[in-house]
């Protein structure tokens, strides 16, 4: 066992921080208020190779794996910038059309990928099924060369700046089951008769979130990825990789809210004495670092896993529970720095609370808490299934 | 137009340090990092290099315990090759010490011009790359803002109290360049996975043939003592009884500001 990082991954972790520190919080915040777009520092992550770090080099990528995408998503967030984009677009995304696509379909869209000039969202919830995604029920039917996609998907993040969506869609029945065949497409995201609406969410962030009505959208054959009917695997391969990129985007989170705590507290004097030497102070920061460590460690834990090749109940159950701890513990975390910093920790400028949504978020999506205690209580402990 | 880069590799200015109790020598022990002063020659050196169309950037350093970390960082950014001295021989080593082996080394690659940072951010005596400059006979020009190539000379922008001076000589020359002097890029993720494999030669004091004159053999200047800096006295506070601006300007005048 071995916890040092290379040193390709020191320096990518070292060059990555002084990119976000270069544009930091108030950069985030001040696109999200405006209602613009990180696209300077999306560009510049693009452009040095570090949105691409995961895709293979035979593509254009860096050839490494979740591993230094994490690296690349935590050092984001410690920034003050947890760009939502990099969990969809190259963890689930390119993880699963790296996997799964026809060599022509990689070479399509892999390359762009590699550089962070393509940015694609990721289709799955609709609003009646849920986490439910046997009983998806936006459906796509072949007609002729083509496939017409009818139904609703929503949550769907980033369908402003994103070129195409890779939408999860039911192809068919299995006739043994009876649960829905998927099938997943790239669809380009201005489609005709393809509808956009932005969901109002109280989350200060650039990116938005979607609902996609699909009125009898018309995708060119080529742009099914894979085989039909093949989609539940393939969806579930870029299910750990969303999961790990959320983690180590909360663990980046907690890192941002504990430096800023820690260093108000060391600054900040009231009856002549710092207010960390008080452990009503000092003993919630020390137990919030612990919990964002842990959730670090499974994190990476859960990166190697995947990278590696592990067998998928080994991935799936890391990537799961360090999504749910990390997701608390940055929430631990800036929820203790906030009360360390007084009135001050509501206080736009010290650009804690303006993270609250996107901290809170992660308790939520991409799976929420709950599902992954399902999870862990059925298949780790081997507890009567709940649903 | 192949360019030779000295830099620095130092204990992580973010990090608590530490003096030697004995030789009052900064604690170099731990993992050093590239000092931040020299990614401006390095990017200085990488697009010089590109201009001039081809040629290569090598950097050149002293660090103990044969330290790479920030040399690394160098070649990430696309230098070449570098070349590393590390002998147990070099512990104690004063700057014109430092500037012997650098010297040494530098001869071994014959550049067209050598670059350095005017200073290094934990020693700060900033004497080095003249007496490298002397050491190869080589004319030198500090405090470079600005550095320009062409038809077998260099052009700087000298940055003075003033302004600046624009001077130029031949080459191969040394210059020493400020903060200023370009925007060093980051290392791209090519960039840190080719660094691995690029060469890194390192060398001894035997292989330079400097036995017995460098490291605290060769050294002419020692520590004797260090102490603390005097705490900053509190200052002058003026109550106004209708005189505070004449007391003000006295002020003033004290620092010939007015």
């Amino acid at each position: 066992m071995d916890f040092l990082e290379t040193d390709e991954q020191a320096m990518l972790r070292a060059a990555v921080a002084a990119v976000a520190g270069k544009y930091g919080h108030p950069y985030y915040l001040e696109k999200a208020r405006s209602g613009g777009k990180t696209t300077e520092l999306w560009d510049e992550l693009g452009g040095a190779g570090y949105l691409g770090v995961s895709v293979p080099e035979a593509y254009g990528g860096g050839g490494m794996g979740i591993t230094e995408l994490g690296i690349v998503a935590e050092e984001l967030a410690a920034a003050g910038c947890p760009l939502l984009l990099l969990v969809v677009s190259p963890a689930i995304c390119a993880t699963v059309i790296t996997a799964f696509g026809t060599e022509a379909q990689r070479l399509r869209w892999l390359p762009r990928f590699a550089t962070g000039e393509l940015t694609m969202a990721f289709a799955i919830t609709e609003p009646d099924a849920g986490s439910n995604s046997h009983n998806l029920s936006l459906t796509a039917r072949k007609d002729g060369d083509v496939y017409r996609l009818s139904g609703t998907k929503t949550f769907i993040s980033g369908c402003d700046e994103a070129e195409a969506a890779l939408v999860v869609t039911r192809t068919g029945v299995d006739p043994d089951t009876g649960r829905g065949q998927l099938s997943l497409f790239v669809v380009d995201l201005d489609s005709p008769r393809l509808d956009k609406t932005v969901i109002p969410i109280e989350i200060v962030a650039p990116e938005k979130q979607f609902t996609l009505f699909f009125d009898d959208v018309e995708v060119p054959g080529d742009r099914l990825l894979g085989t039909e009917g093949d989609g539940l695997r393939q969806v579930f391969l870029g299910l750990n990789p969303e999961r790990i990129i959320s983690a180590a985007m909360a663990a980046g989170l907690g890192r941002y809210a504990l430096a800023k705590a820690a260093a108000y507290a060391k600054d900040r004097e009231v009856w002549g004495t710092p207010i960390g030497r008080h452990q009503g102070i000092s003993h919630p920061l020390a137990k919030a670092k612990i919990d964002c460590e842990l959730a670090r460690l499974m994190y990476q834990k859960a990166a190697w896993a995947h990278d590696t090749g592990q067998d998928p109940f080994t991935t799936g159950e890391a990537a799961n529970m360090a999504k749910f701890a990390a997701a608390d513990a940055a929430l631990a975390a800036l929820d203790q720095a906030i009360q360390t910093h007084g009135g001050n920790g509501l206080a736009t400028d010290y650009g804690l609370a303006t993270l609250w949504g996107a901290a809170r978020l992660m308790r939520t999506a991409p799976v929420s808490r709950e599902m992954i205690l399902n999870f862990v209580a059925q298949h780790s402990l081997g507890l009567p299934k709940s649903y | 137009m192949n360019v030779v880069v000295c830099v620095k590799q130092i204990p992580d200015p973010a990090a608590p340090q530490a003096l030697d109790p004995q030789t009052h020598n900064l604690v170099r022990e731990g993992k050093l990092i590239l000092d931040d002063s020299d990614s401006y020659g390095v990017e200085m050196a990488l697009q010089l290099a590109e201009q001039a169309g081809g040629g290569e950037v090598t950097i050149v350093s002293m660090a103990p315990n044969g330290e790479t970390s920030g040399l690394r960082t160098a070649l990430a950014m696309g230098a070449a090759k570098a070349i590393l001295i590390s002998d147990e021989a070099l512990r104690g080593s004063d700057a014109l010490s430092t500037a012997k082996v650098l010297a040494k080394a530098i001869e071994r690659v014959s550049p067209d011009l050598v670059l350095a940072a005017t200073e290094s951010t934990d020693g700060y005596t900033g004497t080095t790359p003249v007496q490298v400059a002397e050491l190869l006979g080589l004319p030198s020009i500090t405090f470079a803002k600005k550095v320009s190539i062409a038809g077998g000379k260099v052009t700087v922008e000298r940055q003075t109290e003033a302004g600046y001076d624009e001077v130029e000589c031949p080459l191969p020359a040394v210059v020493t360049v400020t903060a200023g002097v370009v925007e060093p890029r980051y290392p791209s993720f090519k960039g840190i996975m080719a660094a691995k494999s690029k060469p890194v030669d390192q060398l001894t004091v035997a292989d330079l043939g400097l036995e017995g004159q460098v490291g605290s053999a060769g050294a002419r200047q020692a520590i004797t003592d260090v102490a603390d800096a005097d705490t900053r006295q509190s200052g002058e506070i003026v109550v106004d009884e209708g005189d505070a601006h004449e007391r003000v300007v006295q002020f003033l005048e004290q620092l010939k500001l007015v």
